[in-house]
């Protein structure tokens, strides 16, 4: 075994060249595989664990009634709505036999002022949360300083401290809903042993101040210690029979904030996993096809070995060897250079400004695991396969046969291929007609359809495009089409990796610029006003309400009206519902209106976001945390007021404070007078600045940031893609490198007639090009209709229609054709640069 | 730098040349030595050779396996390099040609037979033929082309391609290609090895009438008498020189000759 060994690392090393391509080959896969998953995994990052840790002492909570649940999609609210619970309820949880302790939970909004500025941008939210005195409950431990006592002295996370640079001691302010409030830091702490909750900044507050500062009358929740000794479902029994609460438990309760931790997150795991699926695709036919095609070389040679008396295990096993010793190393590399690139990426993206992840970079055993796998498990495959087939044709034939696969197309292959693609596309069809997403899965059957057909496709379009490449390029044309016939299964698996990842590349296309429209298309249509004033962040309302008077009573401003926005629960599920003045928005910000009008939101009415002018004149019920409200519909407008928290009805603020509350407000529009704009707007922009929590924005940078949460994100999007398609084209560039090598005798032929070396390059790379061309075309036909499909049924609310990117995709088809040109360079240029004479003597 | 070669030198070396003037030369070498590897493994394949191959007239090389027959067609055809020396087609010296103007030269006045596999599996055999033609981006006259078809009898198969047609089909479709350019010279290296006497006895027979009627010139290495008197002179080469020359050979004559080399 040793020696068998010994012998294949031999012969790994003593064809370098080839083994150097296969390595790259299973190189680059592994290391986007691994990349894919550790950058899946450090953006998940630790939320789980950290906030198992963190309630790892609470036996059950006793919350609110629920009233809906969240939507999960990008424009709906990410925790369900509950109504308010009583503001004894702790008193009468304790009272419950068999709970030992039991510790209120405040928690609304409150974000860190220092030096008259906001403290953190970006998606994490800004929370205030009472102090926990009792630590088995409390969620945060202290790392420095002392709990807050009285109201007015706080305790902040880490990371918040560490981004504010702030220390206990320091003075600083407190936004909350009750406005602006001065604070002393006592003290830092930690949410279990991590900096911060995750995708929070907390503000911790004494507990008197909590229901003062955060407005509120109850606690959110209770957290419950369970006597020792007691039986912790009975107590969980008698707990749910408290009136107008709902008791969760414990580990329900950690499994619901993990979700919700992680749930924003899901929309770019999601991405990420099917990256990770075309990266492990993409690598596997790499190596597959790498493996073929050297085997398919060696056939003839290992005929001979078998013809001289060598066991078909041995054949066999030296193959399996060498590609274990190749796989492994290549592997090992992929791994290092897969880790090392996420770092890359972190660093060039932080480049632009963004964050691509928070926390530490996390590279968990089981990425590498499954990257290891499939990339040693794959090349041993790939090898194995072949091989096998090598050592179990009979001797001679495996002389006589030349190293060419035959020509010929399967054809009950393709005919089951057509059969699946058939069936993908009726399915596609079925569910957009049915709306329904079940079907989109025999849709997916199109991948598996494009591999049976691959070939047939291949050498159909090579005999389609034969006579045009004749008469562009002469025999070169003649032959590039050719040799594509020629070798129908291996130019299909080229192909294929190409053009799963332009099929890719076009459904995030799709589903980025539909995404992006339905965001930023409102914004752009219906805005009318000269100035908009935004919140912080757009999950919370972070505008003072008293601010739009005060900008009202500025000289130059005609007009000023503020957006507030609550959450509601319509029909079971949790909605954006938003408060405006009916008479002055319109002038400001046009919903248009289809139907109704309204003005008759002042009486009372609601008007609901939709294209469906027959609801006019029904009737809506919302329910809000403390009141539900039964409206008319007096209004169906066409449009919303834009970004990912877009309500889906508007009411008239006062009917939307008198349901929730005081407010915070969302935006406020401001119209200026015609004429001495520049000033005015100066006046404004200073009255802004002083006011934490308010942004201001011109129309035009208004328009333009609506839709930019989408356009940052499709920025990391395509980045990946990049990758995915560099990697796919790196599959070109081998490929086209083995089957030159294959054919070297032909090409030799070819100079020793006369064929300059520019005309084996052109050939070479009309070849590449004609490939590239057919995968891209194919694969963005086949992205095009997933993707359209996909959004049409999934879609639907956020994305209501789906808007094909043509200039993105036409750009798409042009650049996958350049880079396959380019990825054929090399080979080409290798191979015009080698000796007639050695390429004429290689096959014989 | 005339290309134009010394005649005398030719001349002088007579004994071993076979023109007696350079001008009807289609091909020549000139001191010509071939060295492969360096060191202790050096190995001499062509050793100071000086031959001119006859315009118009078909040229036999024969020799045992090794002695450099093929390395002296590739390096006369500009296929591969000299050491030293020189190597002609017609008044070209082709050491001072880079790959471009050899490229071209190949193409337009060189046509090349190998043993095997002498085809572009992707091209009709048609396509095959003018190749030499369309790579430099004429159409071959159709006088020509319908001459060299007939002559090699491949008229219904012009459409195939080179899988679907027989080996002596095969090597026809070669020949056709090397005659159909009307090259200055033809090398053919072993082109009837692999046929059975018949359609080696054919091929032979192509060669002999491309020669005759239309005063092609060929070089041809053969291992086999029969062949070889199908030529005007052989030529017998023996590690790496010239060794003999034969005018008007026949089968017996060169047997005789080749025995006497050793084998
Ligand atoms: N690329 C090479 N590298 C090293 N030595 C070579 C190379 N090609 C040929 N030789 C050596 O040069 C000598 C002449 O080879 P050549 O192929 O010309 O012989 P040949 O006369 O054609 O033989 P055969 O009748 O067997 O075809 C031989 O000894 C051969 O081993
Ligand atoms: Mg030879």
């Amino acid at each position: 075994m040793s020696q068998m060994v010994r012998s294949a690392a031999r012969s790994v090393f003593a064809s370098r060249g080839r083994f150097l391509l296969t390595g790259t080959a299973i190189t680059l896969s592994v290391a986007f595989l691994v990349a894919t998953l550790v950058l899946a995994d450090s953006m998940r990052g630790r939320a789980a664990s950290d906030i198992a840790e963190a309630f790892a002492g609470t036996d059950a909570v006793v919350q609110g009634v629920s009233l809906g649940e969240p939507g999960g999609g990008p424009g709906d609210p990410a925790r369900s709505v509950r109504q308010s619970l009583d503001p004894d309820i702790t008193e009468r949880v304790v009272a419950v036999d068999g709970v030992d302790r039991a510790a209120s939970q405040w928690s609304g909004f409150a974000k860190l002022v220092v030096d008259g500025s906001t403290v953190g941008t970006g998606t994490a939210s800004d929370v205030g949360r009472n102090w926990v005195a009792d630590p088995a409950l409390n969620p945060f431990r202290l790392a420095s300083g002392r709990p807050p006592t009285e109201v007015g002295e706080i305790v902040i996370d880490r990371s918040l401290a560490d981004d504010a640079g702030v220390a206990p001691g320091d003075v600083v302010q407190v936004l909350t809903a009750t406005g602006m409030h001065d604070a002393t830091i006592t003290g830092i702490a930690t949410f279990a042993s991590a900096d911060a909750a995750p995708l929070q900044r907390t503000v911790l507050l004494p507990d008197g101040a909590a229901s003062a500062w955060l407005d509120m009358a109850a606690p959110t929740e209770v957290l419950v210690d369970v006597a020792e000794g007691a039986d912790r479902t009975e107590v969980l029994g008698r707990l749910s029979a408290l009136s107008d609460a709902e008791v969760v438990d414990g580990p329900d309760y950690i499994r619901t904030m993990q979700d919700a931790a992680t749930s924003p997150l899901q929309f770019l795991n999601v991405f990420l996993l099917a990256f990770a699926v075309v990266a492990i695709l993409i690598g596997v036919t790499i190596i597959f096809n790498t493996f073929a095609l050297t085997v398919a070389r060696r056939r003839r040679e290992s005929g001979l070995l078998r013809a001289v008396g060598a066991e078909r295990r041995q054949v066999l096993g030296g193959v399996v060897i060498e590609a274990a010793f190749v796989g492994t190393i290549a592997t090992l590399a992929g791994l290092v250079c897969g880790v090392a690139g996420v770092g890359a990426l972190r660093w060039v993206v932080g480049l632009t400004g963004v964050s691509l992840i928070t926390g530490p970079t996390i590279v968990s055993p089981i990425s590498i695991a499954i990257a290891a796998t499939v990339g040693i498990g794959a090349t041993i495959l790939s090898a194995w396969i072949p091989a096998r087939r090598a050592a179990a044709t009979p001797p001679i034939e495996a002389l006589r046969e030349s190293a060419a696969e035959p020509r010929v197309v399967s054809r009950a292959r393709t005919a089951s291929g057509l059969v699946l693609a058939a069936a993908a596309i009726a399915g596609g069809a079925v569910a957009v007609v049915d709306s329904n997403p079940v079907w989109l899965m025999l849709a997916a059957a199109i991948v598996p359809a494009l591999v049976l057909c691959g070939p047939a496709i291949v050498t159909a379009s090579a005999r389609w495009s034969s006579p045009a490449a004749r008469r562009a390029a002469g025999v070169s044309g003649s032959i590039a089409t050719g040799n594509l016939a020629a070798s129908p299964r291996r130019s299909a698996s080229t192909a294929l990796a190409l053009m799963l990842g332009t099929a890719m590349v076009t459904v995030f296309s799709i589903f980025a610029s539909s995404l992006t429209s339905a965001v930023g298309t409102d914004v752009r249509e219906g805005l009318r006003a000269d100035l908009v004033v935004t919140s912080a962040t757009p999950d919370f309302s972070t505008i003072d309400p008293t601010l739009a008077g005060r900008i009202a009573e500025l000289p130059d401003v005609d007009s000023v009206t503020a957006l507030s926005i609550a959450e509601g629960v319509v029909a079971g599920k949790a909605q954006a519902i938003g408060g405006i003045d009916p008479t002055a928005l319109p002038t400001m910000y046009d919903l248009d209106p289809i139907a109704g009008d309204l003005a008759d939101l002042s009486s009372g009415g609601v008007a609901v976001v939709g294209d469906d002018p027959a609801r006019l004149g029904g009737t809506l019920e919302v329910e809000f945390e403390r009141s539900t409200i039964e409206a008319p519909i007096v209004a169906v407008v066409e449009r919303s007021t834009g970004g990912f928290e877009a309500p889906a009805y508007f009411v008239d603020r006062a009917t939307l404070d008198g349901s929730v509350g005081r407010l915070l407000d969302a935006q406020v529009f401001v119209d200026l007078a015609d004429g001495a704009v520049a000033d005015a707007e100066e006046d404004v922009s200073a009255l802004v600045r002083d006011t934490p929590g308010a942004f201001l924005a011109t129309q035009e940078e208004h328009v333009a940031s609506s839709g930019s949460e989408i356009a940052a994100f499709g920025n990391f999007i395509d980045g990946m893609l990049i990758l995915a398609s560099f990697i796919a084209l790196l599959g070109v560039a081998n490929t086209t490198a083995l089957a030159i090598n294959e054919r070297s005798g032909e090409i030799g032929l070819l100079r020793a007639v006369g064929a300059s070396r520019r005309e084996l390059r052109r050939i070479v790379r009309l070849e590449a090009a004609l490939l590239s061309f057919v995968a891209a075309s194919i694969g963005i036909a086949v992205g095009a209709g997933f993707g359209g499909a996909m959004i049409d049924v999934a879609g639907g609310a956020e994305i209501p229609s789906v808007v094909v990117p043509w200039l993105r995709l036409a750009v798409t088809l042009i650049v996958a054709v350049a880079a396959g040109v380019v990825a054929a360079a090399w080979p080409a240029f290798r191979v015009s640069r080698v000796p007639v004479l050695e390429l004429v003597s290689r096959d014989r | 730098m005339s290309p134009h070669p010394d005649s005398t030198v030719v001349d002088q070396q007579s004994g071993s040349a076979l023109s007696s003037n350079a001008d009807d030369a289609a091909a020549m070498l000139v001191g010509a030595v071939k060295r492969y590897g360096s060191g202790q493994s050096t190995v001499v394949a062509l050793d100071d050779v000086t031959i001119a191959f006859p315009a118009g007239k078909f040229t036999a090389v024969m020799g045992p396996s090794g002695s450099g027959k093929s390395t002296m067609m590739h390096c006369a055809a500009g296929l591969d390099q000299l050491t030293t020396g020189r190597a002609f087609v017609g008044n070209t010296d082709l050491s001072t040609l880079d790959d471009r103007a050899l490229t071209m030269l190949r193409r337009e006045r060189i046509g090349f037979v190998f043993q095997t596999l002498n085809l572009v599996g992707t091209l009709t055999a048609e396509e095959n033929i003018c190749l030499p033609l369309t790579l430099s981006g004429r159409r071959p006259s159709d006088g020509v082309l319908d001459q060299v078809v007939s002559m090699l009898r491949l008229g219904d198969r012009m459409r195939h391609r080179p899988a679907e047609l027989s080996g002596g089909q095969q090597q026809r479709v070669a020949i056709a290609r090397a005659l159909v350019a009307r090259p200055h010279v033809v090398f053919a290296d072993e082109p009837t090895g692999n046929l059975d006497t018949r359609s080696g006895q054919e091929i032979l027979g192509y060669l002999r009438s491309a020669v005759d009627k239309h005063h092609q010139s060929i070089v041809m290495v053969t291992h086999d008498p029969n062949a070889a008197a199908w030529a005007d002179h052989v030529v017998f080469v023996v590690d790496g020189r010239v060794h003999d020359v034969m005018d008007r050979p026949s089968a017996d004559s060169v047997l005789d000759v080749m025995k006497g080399l050793g084998r």
